[in-house]
């Protein structure tokens, strides 16, 4: 595969440079992203919906009107996952369910992109309802890893990832429930950020577990991610979640002095079983870090023991509730059924469903169900504001938490896929992160000796993520550059 | 985790059935389907059941990260958030009948 030509290869902001200064149009950028989109999608599949026609047309309007520098993401071409409803637009969630739905409304997100200029360019693949860990649970097919084609790009946000990395747009927003923007952010070497719960509306977006899941930025650089997260941060009245708290200004950012930085290391996360490569990798960002003068210290987190567990209880309890509106009623799958309502529910929701789905739902339906509710979901939730109180604890004394993201690096497709508690185990250094509820930042600490890339997160106090996006931009320096992607198998 | 290392805790095939019942789910339309799924509930209960482990006498059970509840707003009808209208809810519903989503007859 031929590199990148070299428009679709800018970043969000030296596109946003380039095109304030009109040395070329928001047409011929989005013209060279669709370009690569159609280039690279029968080696990858990040895409389920791309939008060419209706991309170049708002591309076209953009351009007649001319250049508006107030409007953050003015003509630069990004992606949004298969979550986010955009009017007019079909939106899967990756699930058979809804296969031919189009919505109505649209997600606070997207219209907040659409306002800042952007130029939405495709919808792309996940997990079916952004459960999993791999992208092979989409029900349509799974997404493949532009390091090694033969390799999962991770998940749920696969598809998000995947195509930041095979330069097919320069920003994307995925979700983040349990890691699904940190783990495939660094499976495929891009910079992903979940931000505090509540800080970007859920309005308008599929929903798998109420209290856990947050929107956010993919994209191939920190301050990438600091321009998509200010066009879309901030209250909306929509979601009674979003928090009025005010955003801070996150399209400005510069890197703090290594010297006054204190980062804990949580052992129970750095004690894991690494793969070696991956080891090594993390190893030698902790060096180059600590070389810069900052300081890093290993803190006990014995709570995280428990994190996998509770978070799956809870979640699933979430997702038992969240799904049951698929019922072939209102929208969506509908059974053949004719002669019985209950018939027609079961019939439309086991059909629609697939079959990670439906193992959440019935985890989640016994830990909520009478004579199991105090034992697995109450008990899950005490568990979780232990785990929160333990971040708070570590606060105090440290400015971030540093972690690795993944103990392994992008794995084969298929090793997982019929072993469901082994893939729930591989998340957890990612969930503990939604069970505390503040923000993380995923960034590629560099390459492993396999070719395959290995990221590394700062999680930081809620609503700060100035501060942690400028951390973000110290280690990004810090840390090896990486190339574009080979796509190719390995 | 090896199949012997866990012990098949309530969720094995009749909690997994109730749960199905509960969920408007059929277990499988086949045997094989329906065994593998038990098989999975009573695997990940099984490793749940480390949660009993963790002390949590007189915890407060924590739901929500939310910081700041939004209260809620003046209850009045006004014209969906994002563009929607009931027509173009209407026309998502796989059955309708008139102004209304169609069902098979429940008496």
């Amino acid at each position: 595969m031929a590199q990148a030509p070299s428009l679709a290869s800018l970043g969000l902001a030296e596109a946003r440079a380039g095109l304030l200064k009109k040395e070329f149009s928001a047409r011929e950028l989005a013209e060279a992203c669709l370009d690569r989109v159609s280039e690279t999608e029968p080696l990858i599949s990040a895409c389920l919906h791309v939008f060419r026609d209706e991309a170049l047309r708002e591309a076209s309007l953009l351009d007649a009107a001319g250049p508006k520098a107030e409007r953050i993401l003015w003509g630069l071409p990004v992606t949004v996952k298969d979550v986010y409803l955009a009017r007019g637009a079909p939106t899967t969630a990756g699930s058979r369910m809804l296969k031919g739905y189009v919505s109505g409304y649209e997600a606070e997100v997207v219209t907040r992109l659409r306002r800042a200029g952007a130029v939405l360019c495709a919808k792309t693949n996940l997990d079916e309802y952004a459960m999993g860990s791999s992208t092979e649970f989409s029900a349509f097919r799974p997404t493949r890893n532009p390091w090694d084609l033969s390799r999962v790009p991770g998940g749920s946000s696969g598809g998000a990832a995947a195509g930041i990395s095979a330069r097919q747009a320069p920003g994307a927003f995925g979700t983040d429930t349990g890691g699904s923007i940190r783990q495939p952010a660094a499976l495929c070497g891009c910079v992903g950020l979940k931000p505090s719960y509540g800080r970007v509306s859920r309005y308008g977006i599929v929903a798998y577990g109420s209290s856990l899941d947050q929107a956010g930025p993919l994209a191939r650089s920190v301050s990438d991610c600091g321009l998509l997260l200010a066009a879309v941060a901030g209250p909306d009245g929509k979601d009674s979640t979003s928090s009025r708290i005010p955003p801070e200004d996150y399209a400005s950012l510069s890197p703090p002095e290594p010297g006054r930085l204190r980062f804990a290391l949580p052992r129970e996360l750095w004690e894991a079983r690494f793969d070696p490569e991956t080891e090594k990798v993390l190893r030698a960002a902790l060096r180059l870090l600590e070389g810069a003068g900052a300081s890093l210290e290993a803190v006990p987190m014995p709570a995280l023991r428990f994190s996998v567990a509770a978070y799956y209880v809870l979640a699933a309890a979430e997702a038992s509730t969240n799904l049951a509106r698929y019922d072939g009623v209102r929208y969506g799958y509908r059974a053949p059924e004719k002669s019985d309502l209950l018939g027609l529910y079961r019939g439309s929701r086991t059909a629609g469903l697939g079959r990670e789905a439906r193992r959440r739902i019935l985890l989640g339906t016994f830990a909520l169900s009478s004579g199991y509710y105090d034992a697995y979901f109450r008990k899950a939730a005490q568990v979780r504001r232990l785990i929160h109180d333990a971040f708070s604890g570590v606060y105090k004394g440290f400015d971030f938490i540093l972690a690795p993201v993944s103990s392994v690096p992008a794995w084969p497709l298929g090793s997982f896929t019929d072993d469901p508690l082994t893939q729930y185990q591989l998340d957890m250094m990612t969930l503990p992160l939604n069970l505390h509820g503040g923000p993380g930042l995923s960034l590629p600490a560099g390459l492993g000796g396999d070719g395959l890339p290995v990221g590394i997160q700062i999680l930081g106090p809620a609503f700060r993520e100035k501060p942690l996006l400028e951390a973000g931009l110290l280690l990004e320096g810090l840390f090896p550059r990486l190339p574009e992607p080979p796509l190719k198998a390995l | 985790m090896k199949e012997k290392d866990w012990e098949a805790p309530a969720a094995g095939g009749e909690a997994a059935r109730a749960a199905a019942a509960l969920a408007r789910l059929n277990l499988g339309e086949d045997p094989e389907e329906a065994g593998r799924l038990e098989g999975d509930l009573a695997k990940i209960v099984g490793y749940m059941d480390i949660l009993k482990e963790c002390d949590t006498s007189g915890v407060e059970p924590m739901y929500s990260p939310m910081l700041d509840p939004q209260p809620p707003r003046p209850d009045e009808p006004r014209q969906g958030g994002g563009g929607a209208s009931p027509d173009s809810i209407l026309e998502a519903a796989p059955e309708t009948f008139g102004r209304f989503f169609s069902v098979p007859r429940v008496f």
